[in-house]
């Protein structure tokens, strides 16, 4: 790459400063970010050539000395919560003050597992208003005000990546007891000294049994990229990724002392940032979620991934049922009932570390001809049965048509995260591929508290690449929904579709025709009259040079990071502009979409933006094939009503229930 | 379209290898498996007969479809993992409850799973001290394992369930013939305890079909055979 490029000297200088400074800079104020950049949303026209702010920034060690980026950011509208933020701030001051001494046994008793956890927490008390930077060294805890965030999970109040080394970076103006988190790459014990690459590691996707022997004392299980852990309030391991939760007890003990602990002043934890991991906290009802990662992926991301996990289990046992559970036994093994599951939420995990539907929350539909979708569409739409509310057309994992009930579509629609969670059920479980699965799901978004029933079986036998998953309401219904599956083989046959469907190829971004141009994902919002449509978002094939594994995640990595800034809730970005190492990427959402892009590293500014041009050219052509345009509806049920969300299901709920789980307590 | 004539339900404990056991069957092979989700359904030609199986999930979050699965069942076969007393003990607890739905003259079975793992010298009677013990059975080793339940705990449990039927042993089959030991690693026994059972279903079809009535009301629907009515199951 050039190093002479007029923004890395830039960048060098205007980063200098602040690497020589020997603490954090606490900004009261919001970054010297460039105000006068112009920036034409309208017409897709980007102006990276007026006064902006480059920044530095560290993704890879290695990197470092390598990348610039440039960054228009959107400001002036958080001055809410920036707030907020400060009140909490006040408030935590205060209490934390009174039991400064009891927050001190407790982080040493973390300190104490600092073998297990490698967490650096020395997080001295707090003497006053004025937060002791120099005295916290390495930890730092975030701890929110109970209630006062609940919903909006997706802010984290610190939104500072603590593997930036950049001056940009810093807590709220009232950071609660926000600690220089003391990452010196260059230093000793730097986060990217480990003896295998985090990426390397995460690769394999070796059998969940292996990962349940394996030992939690061992340094390789400390390496892991990311943990997860699920724990009852009683401190009961539900799951771990890695590991059998029996042997993670006492680690998963000591992270209910911390909730539990914070939870005494009325506050909630919700992460902790060490050197080289981040601790984020999710609770959920009764359980808790705790995700520690060395990755650099935002705690709002992990949060929503946490989310995931939570509601993956919820799919399994609904909510209502996980709380009448556990308001009859505090301390219930919830693994009874999730005994079997593991590699269910394994997969999840997995799913969501290389898949991007769940960063994006959007789902990927196959591109297909919109004659081929209407056909399928048509076929899937003629065989119905009574109760019958969502059918579903999937192959390669990914989208081929989705036909609604009339009366279900009108009440909500199908969230991308209630999709995701089916189709992992479908990925993880390929004892699928042998008979007709028929399995009460709940999915948590469209009614946390109610099963549907699902059908699913798959219509290539023996390769089983194309699915069909039909949802009933109805718990009986098995037979009548499997002669719906007859019917649309039937059809299928007559039409020639498995033929059609086998010969789908997902695109290459060759096709896109735009020189550089090495990969895109590209989500559309939902314009106003089509609100009722399922969020989607399309991207080509990865290929060349990301059709290693590694390397592919090197750019899932880099597009986590660019949707991290875009989406921070301290200082949201419209824009970034980011000249790595090996590529250079570019991000941008706007009131339409929301678009990432690679290119290759020798492109220039003015050519990414023609790129860009032609791109959104392209995709505008190409819509039809690439997104599922109306999502077509059929009735089947003559009392609307019935199939509607609630009413149904509460009434399954209850016998599920009755017949399954009272019983057991 | 195939229309099953018959219906047999495979019930058991999480993990005892219900699902292990029918790829065996099937497809003549051991294979991986994962847990089973809800229940599988699956039609298997017999002669002139078409019988349809269902392999259910052991979990306990799944135990609400239990009965659903097994109604109208012509065959129940109930499955516990030899090297594990809490899954033999689970058949009573939990399982046979199910059964309730099933048909009246329901043919039982009783199977010990995983028979390749006991070491037949090493066999120890009820370790009541282990019962407690975890929920989710150890994981499979290459070691022998001691022997937890024995078949004369099968045959008993046989007995029992007649009794809970209300059904005569003499009228039914002798204890030790509805009581196997099998293994879906080796094949040990499998063809076996499926084409005893389906054998043993015919006669009731034929039963059935002369009778011209059938038990419940989905068979009634469909009695004008039509080639595409979706009953008969
Ligand atoms: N050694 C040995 N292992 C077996 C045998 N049968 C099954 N297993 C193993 O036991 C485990 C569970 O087998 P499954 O067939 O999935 O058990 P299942 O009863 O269907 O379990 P659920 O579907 O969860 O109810 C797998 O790891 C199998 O490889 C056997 O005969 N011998
Ligand atoms: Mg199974």
């Amino acid at each position: 790459m050039d190093r002479k490029h007029p923004e890395n000297e830039e960048a060098l200088q205007s980063k200098s400063l602040s690497w020589c400074s020997p603490c954090l800079i606490d900004h009261a104020e919001p970054a010297p970010i460039s105000t006068n950049v112009t920036l034409d949303v309208g017409d897709s026209e980007l102006d990276l050539d007026g006064p902006s702010l480059i920044e530095r920034d560290s993704f890879d060690n290695e990197l470092l000395e390598k990348q610039t980026e440039v960054v228009i950011a959107e400001r002036a509208d958080n001055i809410d919560d920036d707030e907020k933020e400060d009140k909490c701030g006040g408030l935590h001051a205060e209490s934390l003050d009174q039991e400064g001494e009891q927050m001190q046994n407790a982080l040493n008793e973390v300190d104490s597992y600092k073998s297990t956890f490698s967490l650096a927490s020395k997080v001295q008390p707090k003497e006053d208003e004025c937060i002791q930077k120099d005295k916290c060294e390495l930890g730092k805890l975030d701890i929110e005000d109970e209630g006062s965030s609940e919903d909006r999970d997706l802010s984290d109040s610190v939104s500072t990546d603590n593997t930036l080394e950049d001056s940009s970076e810093f807590g709220r103006p009232a950071p609660v007891l926000a600690g220089s988190t003391g990452n010196h790459i260059e230093g000793p014990g730097g986060r990217m000294s480990g003896p295998s690459s985090p990426l390397l590691e995460q690769s394999g996707g070796s059998s969940a049994l292996s990962h349940r022997d394996e030992d939690v004392t061992a340094e390789s299980w400390r390496l892991h990229r990311k943990h997860v852990f699920v724990l009852s309030e009683a401190g009961k391991p539900i799951y771990s990724r890695y590991g059998n939760e029996e042997a993670l007890s006492s680690t998963m003990g000591v992270m209910m002392a911390l909730v539990s602990f914070v939870q005494s002043g009325e506050n909630v934890i919700r992460s902790i940032y060490s050197e080289d991991h981040k601790v984020v906290f999710v609770q959920q009802g009764p359980l808790v979620l705790v995700s520690v990662s060395r990755g650099r992926q935002s705690e709002q991301q992990l949060r929503k991934e946490l989310q995931y996990v939570y509601y993956q289990i919820i799919s399994m046992l609904t909510q209502g049922s996980v709380a009448r559970i556990f308001e009859r036994k505090k301390n219930y093994d919830l693994r009874r009932l999730l005994a079997g599951s593991e590699k269910i939420l394994d997969g999840l995990l997995n799913f969501v570390d290389s898949d991007p539907s769940f960063l994006l929350s959007a789902v990927h539909c196959l591109p297909l001809s919109s004659s081929l979708r209407d056909s399928l569409s048509l076929i899937l739409q003629k065989a119905i049965t009574p109760n019958l509310v969502f059918s579903i057309l999937i192959a390669k994992n990914q989208l081929l048509t989705i036909v609604q009930e009339k009366a279900v579509i009108e009440d909500a629609r199908l969230e991308p995260a209630d999709l995701h969670l089916l189709l992992n059920l479908i990925r993880a479980s390929s004892a699928f591929q042998a008979g007709e699965i028929w399995t009460p799901i709940c999915l948590p978004l469209f009614n946390p508290d109610g099963y549907f029933y699902a059908y699913i079986s798959y219509l290539d036998p023996p390769e089983c690449t194309v699915c069909l998953l039909l949802l009933s309401t109805d718990k009986e219904a098995f037979y009548s929904v499997a002669e719906c599956k007859r019917r649309i083989e039937e059809s299928m046959r007559t039409q020639n579709s498995l033929q059609s469907i086998a010969a789908i190829q997902s695109y290459s971004v060759v096709q896109v025709g735009v020189s550089d141009l090495r990969h895109f994902m590209y989500k559309p919002f939902d314009v106003p009259d089509n609100c009722k449509q399922l969020t989607q978002f399309t991207s080509p094939e990865m290929e060349a040079p990301y059709s290693i594994e590694e390397e592919r995640h090197r750019l899932f990595d880099m597009y986590r990071y660019l949707h991290s800034r875009i989406h921070s809730s301290s200082r949201p970005l419209k824009l970034i502009y980011h000249v790595a190492e090996k590529e250079t990427l570019l991000a941008w959402v706007t009131s339409k979409f929301e678009l990432y892009t690679c290119f290759s590293p020798l492109v220039t500014k003015t050519s990414a933006i023609n790129a860009i041009t032609k791109l959104l050219r392209w995709i505008k052509k190409e819509e039809d094939r690439l997104f599922i345009r109306y999502p077509p509806k059929y009735s089947t049920t003559p009392n609307p009503s019935k199939g509607s969300r609630g009413a149904k299901g509460g009434s399954d709920r209850q016998d599920m229930t009755d017949n399954g789980f009272l019983s057991l307590l | 379209m195939k229309k099953p004539d018959v219906k047999l339900v495979i019930l058991g404990d999480v993990n005892v290898g219900k699902t292990s056991l029918l790829h065996r069957y099937t497809e003549r092979r051991f294979k991986d498996t994962v847990s089973t989700v809800g229940g599988a359904f699956f039609l298997k030609q017999w002669g002139p007969y078409n019988i349809s199986i269902w392999d259910t999930a052991g979990r306990e979050q799944f135990h609400g479809l239990g009965s659903m699965y097994c109604r109208g069942a012509a065959a129940v076969v109930l499955t516990y993992d030899v090297t594990n007393w809490q899954s033999f003990a689970e058949l009573e607890d939990r399982f046979l409850a199910l059964t309730d739905t099933a048909s009246a003259d329901c043919i039982f079975a009783i199977v010990g799973n995983k028979a390749d793992l006991t070491d037949e010298c090493a066999s120890v009677p009820h370790p009541e001290a282990e019962r407690d013990a975890c929920p989710c059975p150890s994981p499979v080793s290459t070691t022998k394992s001691h022997k937890q339940v024995v078949k004369e705990d099968a045959v008993a449990l046989y007995k029992r369930i007649l009794k809970y039927k209300m059904l005569e042993e003499k009228q039914c089959q002798a204890a030790e013939a509805m009581c196997f030991e099998t293994s879906a690693k080796s094949g040990y026994n499998v063809d076996l305890l499926f084409e005893t059972l389906f054998d043993m279903v015919v006669p009731g079809i034929l039963r059935k079909r002369a009778e011209g009535l059938s038990q419940t009301v989905d068979l009634m629907e469909c009695k004008g055979t039509g080639p595409k009515s979706s009953c008969c199951y």
